[in-house]
């Protein structure tokens, strides 16, 4: 028979896992509105789901914070519901991280060629991703996907430098770009942001999962040796 | 090694065949309070028990293996039980002050072992009821009956009375689990101070009162010593399953 106490921990987790989704969400849609896919969502939407997303991450603060008062958690729990809500904020942040992404996308012109140009919509890809990644990761208590979320993350930082980079360059050259150029470079470090959100989540998983704290760590130390 | 107060070696204890602690090996380190814990029936009282020989006491009893008290065994045949019970205090779950004064309580034990000086027991009186952390309390009423005390101050007096023969090591078998939470913290606090001088071993239910008060903590299960480290260790990250579980409130 579970506990009351497994119970709240079953309740916690379930909360998590939803707001996690919807934080999914928004990366989708933001990446469909960025990339001007033609079933991307009107602002409504997208604003409604932050509501929820806010709420949950309050309700979630209320939960860890009566179990830290109520029931003293040592051991995997404590170290589960220090990551809950960490993990939770982290969620918030990526949730707005996407509605910042799609006000910022409405200010670029002549988007299609510019996406098509510096590649964006693979870098937008890889973070719709590392999202679905992070999700499962949290989901399935996964440690072990963290080296794999770390490398994706990576991959999409250098990608982003190098996009960025490319997109400054056009700037110094085409003085008609540096608007659209300036909302893109944007778009691209909230992009990054949003992989390094799930990349201290998938820290925090793994933290949970074996008791040790890396962050800060060097990938290499990290990853388990070929 | 210096730092090592007490060393168990192979320490097994059975009541008559039934086998109820099994080849304990630990160290316990000198001016650290290391808790016991584990669940009802899993040996950590008779364990605590056997540092001062109280098994002695109960005839089916039979020990083997060693227990080293500072390099001496305690159950070597030379040794002298009554030094050994002067040299580590015992402190109950019930306090149990003599029906006397308080001051007799803290005199008692320094009176029998020669001490007959006025001034000298009024002395050891003081720094005993003061390292008790309750001579503030009691000061003056030192010729008060002892059993007119509440309960958090009779224990804190039996803790004084055990401070008063000099012993080098406290046992302490659940010493607040009959008293209220401002007195359960006065005792906690106590412990903490005591440790500079002394090497405390308590022994206690209570677990967030094993992470609070204790340096390192062993937990017994079935006579067993399933898992002993630093309590930061052990209530964080706990290397054992059946420590996981106990401390986590999912056993069995």
């Amino acid at each position: 028979m579970a506990t009351h106490f497994e119970m709240e921990l079953d309740n916690l987790k379930s909360i998590i896992k939803k707001i996690g989704k919807l934080a999914e969400g928004q990366v989708n849609e933001a990446v469909k509105v960025l990339l001007q896919e033609p079933e991307a969502a009107e602002g409504k939407t997208i604003k409604k789901t932050e509501n929820k997303i806010d709420k949950l991450d309050v309700k979630i603060d209320e939960i860890c914070q009566s179990i830290f008062a109520l029931q003293q958690p040592v051991a995997s729990d404590l170290r589960y519901i220090m990551s809950a809500m960490q993990i939770s904020n982290e969620i918030e942040r990526i949730g707005d991280l996407s509605i910042s992404i799609v006000k910022k996308a409405k200010n670029i012109k002549e988007k299609h060629d510019l996406i098509v140009k510096f590649d964006i919509a693979d870098i937008a890809r890889q973070v719709e991703l590392i999202t679905e990644k992070t999700n499962k990761c949290f989901a399935m208590q996964d440690g072990k996907a963290t080296g794999e979320i770390f490398v994706l993350n990576r991959d999409i930082r250098n990608n982003c430098e190098d996009a960025i980079h490319d997109i400054i360059n056009e700037m110094k050259v085409n003085s008609k770009a540096v608007v659209s150029g300036t909302n893109l470079v944007i778009v691209m470090k909230h992009l990054e942001r949003i992989s390094e959100h799930c990349t201290n989540i998938a820290e925090y998983v793994y933290f949970t999962v074996n008791a040790k704290i890396i962050k800060h760590d060097k990938l290499d130390d990290i990853l388990p040796e070929e | 090694m210096k730092d090592i107060k007490i060393k168990v070696n192979d320490l097994s204890l059975y009541y008559g065949e039934k086998k109820a602690l099994n080849e304990i090996t630990m160290d316990i380190p000198a001016n650290k309070v290391t808790a016991l814990i584990g669940p009802s029936g899993c040996g950590k009282s008779t364990f605590l028990r056997c540092i001062n020989r109280m098994n002695d006491l109960i005839p089916s009893v039979s020990i083997t293996g060693k227990m080293l008290v500072e390099d001496v065994d305690i159950y070597d045949k030379n040794v002298d039980v009554v030094n050994i019970r002067k040299k580590i205090g015992m402190v109950f779950q019930k306090s149990n002050p003599f029906p006397k004064s308080i001051y007799e309580n803290i005199a008692y034990g320094p009176r029998i072992n020669g001490v007959t000086d006025k001034t000298k027991l009024d002395e050891i009186v003081e720094t005993s009821l003061r390292q008790a952390a309750i001579w503030e309390e009691l000061k003056d009423r030192l010729d008060d009956s002892a059993l007119g005390l509440s309960g958090g101050q009779q224990q804190r007096l039996c803790i004084g009375r055990t401070l008063a023969v000099s012993p080098d090591i406290i046992l302490m078998d659940e010493p607040a689990s009959a008293l209220d939470p401002i007195s359960t913290s006065k005792i906690e606090e106590l412990i903490h101070e005591l440790k500079e001088q002394y090497t405390i071993i308590i022994v206690t239910h209570n677990m967030q009162q094993a992470a609070r008060t204790s340096d390192h903590t062993a937990f017994f299960y079935m006579g067993n010593l399933i898992e002993m480290g630093k309590t930061n260790s052990i209530f964080t990250k706990p290397i054992q399953k059946q420590t996981e579980d106990y401390i986590t409130g999912r056993f069995g």
